[in-house]
């Protein structure tokens, strides 16, 4: 179920410590053209279905997870710091 | 600085403390807790913790990753943050003025404290010197747990006048009292 979010620090938490920030889309560089930056800002799929969105723990570790999970059968496939994903840890 | 804050507890206008008689279930409000934040520096997560653990006379909170509550009951702040200073890699901040510690204790604390936390208390998965942050009363909060019985809330300053009320609702049920306490 969804409503119940496995933080990798903190372990099995409800929804309701976390806030979402929306989808985890790769930032692109800065010198990106336009268009890319338009899309980046603006433009978002809201596919039916799996998806990977940026969570923050706001009431537990404060820490960024990004959350991957089907928004129609509620599965959570797997929640990770977003830190390292973005090779910004260590 | 923070003398003012310091001296008028926050829980002053919610406790009448003539002398209540404490029943098995009690919520003690410690009157001066030296509570430090510790954030370790990128990279000296393990030496900062491992350090941490063997400085004598804390008792020391997980957060987060890199990031703990120090806590006591018995020394000073001052005496606290001479303890800290020498550990290398760690920033460190005062916030004793800005958390109350409450400590809930007796036979029936986790029925109590299961209607405040979303977390499974059970000695099984929370064990004596387990603690974390976490939602309690709608309020994000440390909670460790320093006893079979007992638990620590260390509850944000401004918050704590709601999260107070709302446990001693919850205790209702269990006859739970509520008093300051020294340490
Ligand atoms: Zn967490």
């Amino acid at each position: 179920m969804a409503s119940l979010i496995t933080c990798p620090h903190c372990g099995t938490r409800p929804k309701e410590e976390f806030s979402i920030r929306g989808t985890a889309l790769t930032r692109p560089h800065p010198a990106a053209s336009e268009e890319d930056w338009h899309r980046y800002v603006y433009l978002r799929d809201n596919p039916k279905g799996r998806y990977q969105e940026y969570w923050h723990h706001a009431a537990g570790c404060r820490r960024w997870l990004v959350v991957d999970r089907d928004n129609v059968t509620h599965d959570v496939f797997s929640v990770t710091d977003a830190a390292p994903a973005r090779g910004a840890s260590e | 600085m923070s003398l003012t804050l310091f001296h008028r507890h926050v829980l002053e206008d919610y406790l009448s403390d003539f002398g209540t008689k404490a029943n098995p279930n009690h919520l003690a409000v410690i009157r001066r807790p030296a509570i430090f934040s510790v954030l370790a520096h990128r990279g000296h997560d393990a030496s900062v913790e491992n350090e941490l653990k063997s400085v004598e006379g804390i008792d020391v909170r997980d957060c987060a990753p890199g990031e703990w509550l120090v806590v006591s009951t018995s020394a000073g702040a001052a005496a606290i943050e001479n303890l800290l200073a020498d550990i290398a890699g760690a920033s460190i901040v005062d916030q004793s003025d800005g958390r109350a510690l409450l400590r809930v204790h007796g036979p029936n604390v986790r029925k109590i404290l299961a209607k405040c936390v979303a977390v499974d208390l059970h000695p099984d998965s929370f064990p004596i010197g387990t603690s974390a942050n976490m939602l309690c009363c709608h309020v994000a909060v440390n909670l460790a747990r320093t006893g079979a019985d007992t638990f620590e809330i260390a509850v944000p300053r401004s918050f704590c006048g709601s999260v107070f009320e709302e446990v001693m609702e919850m205790g209702r049920e269990f006859a739970l009292t509520a008093a300051f306490a020294d340490s």
